[in-house]
C-alpha cells in the first residue's frame, strides 16, 4: 500500500481520443526515447513508451475503427515487479511502477511478465546524430544498452511540481503535475491526477460507469481507467 | 609496488592521456565566451510560434543551458548556451490553448537536424548536382546585390520572382515591399495544402477569401465531407479541442458526428456514422440534404437570415430530390432523408468540407454546396456553427494564398522569361505532378537564390543558398486565419541564439535592400526585422487600442512576454452572405484515365506525420506510426480486402501503380475502410533529396497525378486521377508498429 499522500493515476476517455499521436511525440521528446530506424522497427524494437493501438471491426461500407492509447498501466499489483532479480522494477511510495536503470541487468523478465507489452528494451546504445543530442531533456537520464525502460508517468514532472508546491508552502492543485502526454493531448482525452483525492478529475472519471481497466481480470489492479466510446442512438446523450 | 610509485604512475598515465588527446586537432575545442544570461540547471519557458502548418499555434519552449559544438568565425569550439529542449502549447494562446500536435512538437528537430545548412553555400558543380562550397555572408550578400543591380540597370525588375510557402504577417509584407521596390511582381506562393478552392468558395459565398472556423465545442451535430479536421486540415489542434468538448464537455449531451468519404481517415475513424458516396458527388449530397431541410421547413428561421428567397426556391427543385441524390451519389434516399431530419433536429449543426472533395475537378461546386447546407442549417455566426476569425484591423485581411497565380504563371509559360528566382519555404519540384515540368521550367532560370535551411528537391537547383535561422532562433509573427473567435496576433522573440552561422531571411533582405540603396532602401527603412515588427505592430496596435504614448513600450514588452496579443473582448461579426451566394450548377467530376484501363480512383491524402512532405525529414515523425496502417518510415497503397482478394494481393506485396502520367512501386496495405474501386496513399514520402531520414524512402504520390486543375480555380485537382494496379511478384516487409499486424504479415509470408 502506498504510504504517501499521493496515488497517481490516469483516465483515458476513448470518446475524446482522436488517435492523432500528439502524446507519442510528446513522450518521446520529454523522456529522451530514441528512434530506432526502419530495420529495428521491423524486428519489433520500437522504443515508444506510449502507443496508439487501433482495432478494425467490420468491412466496407461499415468499417469501424477504435483507437486506444496504451502506456504503462502503473499496476498496484504489478506482474513486472516481483520477477525482477535485482529489484530494478519496484513500487514507489506514490504507487508508480519504478524502474531503476542502474540496477537493471537486462534479464527482460519484467517485459515478459507485463501483459500490456509496454516495457521496451535497449538492444543497442541509443544514438542521436549530432547535434540532435542537444534536444535531450537534462532531467531524464539516457538509458544504455541492456537496460529495460518504461513509462514513468513523467516522474521528473511530478517531483518538480511537488518541490515547487513545497517551496510555495501549499499543496498540489488538481491537474498540476501533468505528464507530457497529458499536457499535449488536444481533445483532453488523457487526464492525470491523484486517486487519493476523491474530488480530483481523475478520481471522478475513474468512477464513471463508462470506465474499465485493461485486462482487469488478470488482477493487476491498473491505475489507468479507460472510458468507453459513446454511441449515438437517435438522441444526444 | 609502493603507494608512492603507484601515484606517480597514475600521474604519468593521466598526463599521457591528456597529451595524446591534445595531438588530435579535432579534440582541441576552444570554449567560447558565454553570450547570454541563464541560471545553470534551471529551465525557463519562452513563447514562440509554430510555423509547420497554417494554423499558427502559440508555443512555449523549454530552454535550459547546455554545451553546443559550434563554428564561430570559422573556428570550431564549444559554447554554453540556452538550448530549446521541449515544445508545448502556449496555455494562453486562443488557438491551441496549451495543446500541441505531434508535428508541432517535432518542430524542435528543425533546429538540431544534422542535415541543416550551417553557412551560405554557392553552387560549385553543375545545376542540381548537389555540389556546393561554403562562402562567407559578405560574399553571399554581395553576389545577390550585384545580381540585382545588374537586373536593375537593364530595367529587368519584372523578371524577378519570389516564391514562398504559405506566408502571412510581416515576412509577407517585407517580401512584398522588397519586390515592389524592385519593380517586380508580388511574391508567389506554392503549397499543396493552401486550400485555394475553399477560399474561392468563401469569397463567392461570404465575400472574403478566408478559411472558415468552427465552434465545434457547442455543436450538436457535425457533418464533415472529407475534412480530416482532427488530423491535418485547417486548424487541427483548435478543432480537436472543440471536438473533445463536443463529445464529453456537456454532461448529458453528446453530439453526433457524421463523416462522408471514400477512404476512412483518422478523423473518419472517430465518426458515429460513416457515409460513403461516389467520388466528386459530395456537393450533390450536401444539396440533397439541404433540399429536404428547405422543403420540409425543418429549420424555419434559418434561411431568411442567410439565403435569398430565390436560392431557397431553387433548392426545393426536384433536381436535388432524394431519388435524384441517390442515383448521383450512391447514398440511399432513405438515408439522405434520415440524415437531413437528424441534423435539422438539434439546435446547432454544422457542415465542413476538406480534402479530396475539394481536389476533384468540381471541387468549387462541392465547397459552395456545403456552404449552402450550412446556410440552410443556419450555422453561420451562431453558437456551434461556422464563422470567420476576426483577424486584426491593423494587418487588414490575412493574405489570401495565391498558389493559383504561381500555377497559372507556370502553365502559361511566363516562367520562361524569369531571370532570377528567390525561394523561401517552397518545394514545388517535389509537390507538383510530373506533367507540370516544374523541374525543367525552374532549371532554366539563370539565377536561383534559396533561403532554405535544408537541401530539398527545389533548393538543390539553387546557385546560392542563404540558410535561414530555424523558427526557434527567429523573430516570428503570424495572424492565424482560423481556429479562433478572437482577434489574434502570434508574435515572439527568438527562444534561443542561433546554433549555426545562419541569418534570418528578413534580416538578409533588409541588408540587401540597404546595399542596393535608392527606392529599395526607402521601401525597407528598418535596421532589422525586430525593428520592423516593433514598428508595424507596436505602433499600429497601440493606435488601434488607443494606448497613451508612454504605454507603448510597456505594451510591446507584454506582447513579447506573452507570445502575442489577443483580445477576447471583441466579437466576430456573423458572416454575411455575398450577393453571389447562389446554388451552383452541378458539374460532374472528370477523371484522368478511362475506367477500363485504369479501374481505380487514386486518392492521395495528407499524411498525419508529414503533411505534404515538408516535415518528412524529421526522424520523430518518420517513426510516428500512421494512425490507421501503423506503418512507420514508409509509404504504402491502401486496397480494399475484397479487391485485394480478387487481384491476389497480400499485405506487403509490391505493387506497380500506373497512371497515364507515371508509375510507382509501392507495398500494399489491406484496408477494410476503403471503397472497392478506390486506392489511397499518403502524401509526403518519396523524397529524392531531403536529408538522411527522408531521402529515397517510399514513393511520391504527386508523381502519379494528372496535371489537371480544378474548374475555375487554377490549382491541382489531386484526387482526379485513375490508376491501374498489379502485383509485380515481389514482397517487402513493412515497418509496422502493430505487433498483431506484423505477425499476420509474417504468417502470410
Amino acid at each position: 500500500m502506498s504510504t504517501s499522500s499521493h496515488h497517481w493515476g490516469m483516465a483515458v476517455d476513448l470518446d475524446r481520443c482522436t488517435g492523432c499521436g500528439a502524446c507519442v511525440i510528446a513522450c518521446q521528446a520529454e523522456n529522451n526515447v530514441p528512434t530506432v530506424g526502419e530495420e529495428e522497427v521491423k524486428r519489433g524494437r520500437v522504443m515508444h513508451w506510449i502507443r496508439i493501438e487501433r482495432y478494425y471491426e467490420g468491412e466496407f461500407p461499415n468499417p469501424q475503427i477504435k483507437f486506444r492509447p496504451v502506456l504503462c498501466q502503473q499496476c498496484d499489483n504489478a506482474p513486472c515487479e516481483p520477477v525482477c532479480p535485482t529489484y530494478a522494477s519496484y513500487h514507489t511510495a506514490e504507487g508508480l511502477n519504478g524502474q531503476v536503470y542502474n540496477r537493471c541487468i537486462g534479464t527482460r523478465y519484467c517485459g515478459n511478465a507485463c501483459p500490456y507489452s509496454v516495457r521496451t528494451f535497449n538492444f543497442f546504445n541509443p544514438r542521436w546524430d549530432k547535434p540532435l543530442h542537444l534536444q535531450l531533456n537534462p532531467d531524464v537520464s539516457v538509458r544504455q544498452v541492456g537496460v529495460m525502460e518504461k513509462c514513468t508517468f513523467c516522474v521528473q514532472r511530478i517531483k518538480a511540481a511537488e518541490i515547487q508546491a513545497e517551496t510555495e508552502g501549499r499543496s498540489l492543485r488538481d491537474g498540476e503535475p501533468a505528464p507530457a502526454c497529458v499536457a499535449s493531448c488536444p481533445p483532453r482525452a488523457l487526464v492525470f491526477g491523484d486517486l487519493n483525492d476523491p474530488n480530483s478529475e481523475v478520481s471522478r472519471l475513474a468512477r464513471s460507469p463508462r470506465g474499465g481497466k485493461l485486462l482487469e481480470e488478470l488482477g493487476t489492479r491498473p491505475k489507468i481507467t479507460y472510458l468507453q466510446r459513446g454511441s449515438w442512438d437517435g438522441e444526444n446523450r | 609496488m609502493e603507494r608512492r610509485d603507484f601515484l606517480k604512475l597514475g600521474v604519468l598515465t593521466g598526463a599521457t592521456v591528456t597529451l595524446s588527446s591534445c595531438e588530435k586537432p579535432a579534440q582541441q575545442l576552444t570554449r567560447f565566451v558565454v553570450e547570454e544570461d541563464f541560471v545553470p540547471g534551471v529551465a525557463s519557458w519562452k513563447p514562440s510560434v509554430c510555423t509547420l502548418c497554417g494554423a499558427g499555434c502559440g508555443v512555449m519552449v523549454r530552454v535550459s543551458d547546455g554545451d553546443a559544438e559550434v563554428i564561430r568565425n570559422r573556428q570550431h569550439g564549444i559554447i554554453r548556451m540556452g538550448l530549446a529542449k521541449k515544445l508545448e502549447g502556449n496555455p494562453e494562446h486562443p488557438v491551441n490553448r496549451g495543446k500541441l500536435c505531434a508535428r508541432g512538437q517535432a518542430g524542435l528537430q528543425l533546429t538540431y537536424h544534422p542535415d541543416r545548412l550551417r553557412a551560405p553555400l554557392k553552387r560549385s558543380g553543375s545545376r542540381g548536382s548537389g555540389e556546393f562550397s561554403e562562402i562567407t555572408w559578405q560574399e553571399a550578400v554581395g553576389e545577390v546585390v550585384s545580381g540585382l543591380e545588374n537586373l536593375r540597370a537593364r530595367d529587368r525588375g519584372d523578371r524577378i520572382r519570389f516564391l514562398t510557402g504559405t506566408l502571412r504577417g510581416q515576412r509577407h509584407n517585407l517580401i512584398s515591399r522588397f519586390m515592389a521596390s524592385l519593380g517586380a511582381p508580388a511574391p508567389l506562393h506554392y503549397g499543396p495544402l493552401d486550400e485555394p478552392v475553399l477560399r474561392q468558395a468563401s469569397l463567392l459565398s461570404f465575400g472574403h477569401a478566408r478559411m472558415p472556423s468552427f465552434d465545434l465545442a457547442r455543436s450538436d451535430y457535425i457533418i464533415s465531407f472529407g475534412a480530416d479536421f482532427l488530423g491535418t486540415w485547417n486548424s487541427p489542434v483548435a478543432q480537436a479541442i472543440g471536438y473533445g468538448e463536443m463529445r464529453r464537455g456537456h454532461p448529458g449531451s453528446r453530439g453526433k458526428f457524421v463523416q462522408v468519404e471514400q477512404r476512412m481517415s483518422q478523423t473518419g475513424a472517430n465518426a458515429d456514422e460513416w457515409v460513403t458516396c461516389f467520388p466528386g458527388s459530395e456537393g450533390l449530397l450536401a444539396l440533397g440534404l439541404a433540399h429536404i431541410i428547405a422543403k420540409e421547413k425543418l429549420r424555419p428561421n434559418s434561411p431568411e437570415t442567410i439565403l435569398s428567397r430565390e436560392v431557397e426556391e431553387q433548392l426545393k427543385s426536384e433536381l436535388y430530390g432524394s431519388a435524384e441524390t441517390e442515383e448521383k451519389t450512391g447514398v440511399s434516399a432513405t438515408r439522405v432523408e434520415r440524415l437531413a431530419r437528424e441534423m435539422a433536429a438539434p439546435p446547432a449543426a454544422v457542415a465542413l468540407i476538406g480534402g479530396a472533395p475539394l481536389a476533384h475537378t468540381n471541387g468549387l461546386f462541392n465547397a459552395v454546396a456545403v456552404y449552402i447546407l450550412n446556410a440552410v442549417l443556419g450555422s453561420p455566426g451562431l453558437p456551434g456553427g461556422m464563422f470567420f476569425a476576426p483577424g486584426l484591423a491593423t494587418t487588414k485581411e490575412p493574405q489570401p494564398s495565391s498558389s493559383p497565380e504561381f500555377v497559372s504563371e507556370l502553365l502559361s509559360g511566363k516562367f520562361e522569361n524569369v531571370e532570377a528566382l528567390f525561394l523561401h519555404q517552397a518545394n514545388p519540384v517535389f509537390a507538383t505532378p510530373a506533367g507540370w515540368q516544374v523541374l525543367d521550367k525552374l532549371g532554366r532560370i539563370p539565377s536561383i537564390v534559396s533561403f532554405s535551411s535544408f537541401i530539398d528537391e527545389t533548393t538543390v537547383l539553387a546557385d546560392l543558398i542563404l540558410p535561414d535561422h530555424s523558427p526557434l532562433e527567429s523573430w516570428l509573427d503570424d495572424v492565424p486565419e482560423s481556429g479562433t473567435s478572437e482577434a489574434v496576433l502570434s508574435l515572439s522573440a527568438p527562444a534561443m541564439r542561433p546554433l549555426h552561422e545562419t541569418r534570418a531571411m528578413p534580416d538578409v533582405l533588409l541588408e540587401i535592400g540597404n546595399k542596393l540603396g535608392g527606392r529599395v532602401k526607402q521601401a525597407l527603412p528598418w535596421g532589422s526585422f525586430e525593428e520592423m515588427l516593433r514598428a508595424s505592430y507596436s505602433e499600429s496596435l497601440s493606435a488601434e487600442l488607443s494606448l497613451p504614448t508612454g504605454e507603448q513600450e510597456k505594451f510591446w514588452q507584454k506582447v513579447v512576454e506573452r507570445g502575442g496579443w489577443w483580445d477576447d473582448g471583441r466579437q466576430q461579426s456573423p458572416p454575411k452572405p455575398s450577393s453571389k451566394f447562389e446554388v451552383p450548377a452541378f458539374t460532374p467530376p472528370s477523371f484522368d484515365g478511362n475506367q477500363d484501363e485504369f479501374p481505380f480512383y487514386f486518392q492521395p491524402y495528407v499524411s498525419g506525420a508529414f503533411l505534404d512532405g515538408s516535415v518528412a525529414h524529421l526522424p520523430w515523425l518518420q517513426e510516428l506510426p500512421d494512425p490507421l496502417s501503423t506503418v512507420m518510415w514508409g509509404a504504402w497503397l491502401e486496397v480494399n480486402p475484397r479487391t485485394a482478394d480478387k487481384l491476389g494481393i497480400k499485405p506487403g506485396d509490391l505493387l506497380n501503380v500506373r497512371s497515364q502520367h507515371g508509375r510507382l512501386e509501392i507495398p500494399a496495405v489491406i484496408n477494410p475502410g476503403i471503397a472497392f474501386d478506390v486506392v489511397a496513399m499518403p502524401m509526403g514520402q518519396g523524397h529524392e533529396n531531403f536529408g538522411r531520414y527522408a531521402s529515397r524512402r517510399g514513393a511520391n504520390a504527386m508523381k502519379l497525378l494528372a496535371p489537371i486543375a480544378v474548374a475555375q480555380v487554377p490549382t491541382l485537382a489531386w484526387a482526379a486521377t485513375r490508376v491501374h494496379i498489379e502485383k509485380i511478384g515481389k514482397k517487402t516487409q513493412l515497418a509496422l508498429a502493430s505487433r498483431v499486424l506484423r505477425e499476420e504479415e509474417l504468417e502470410v509470408r
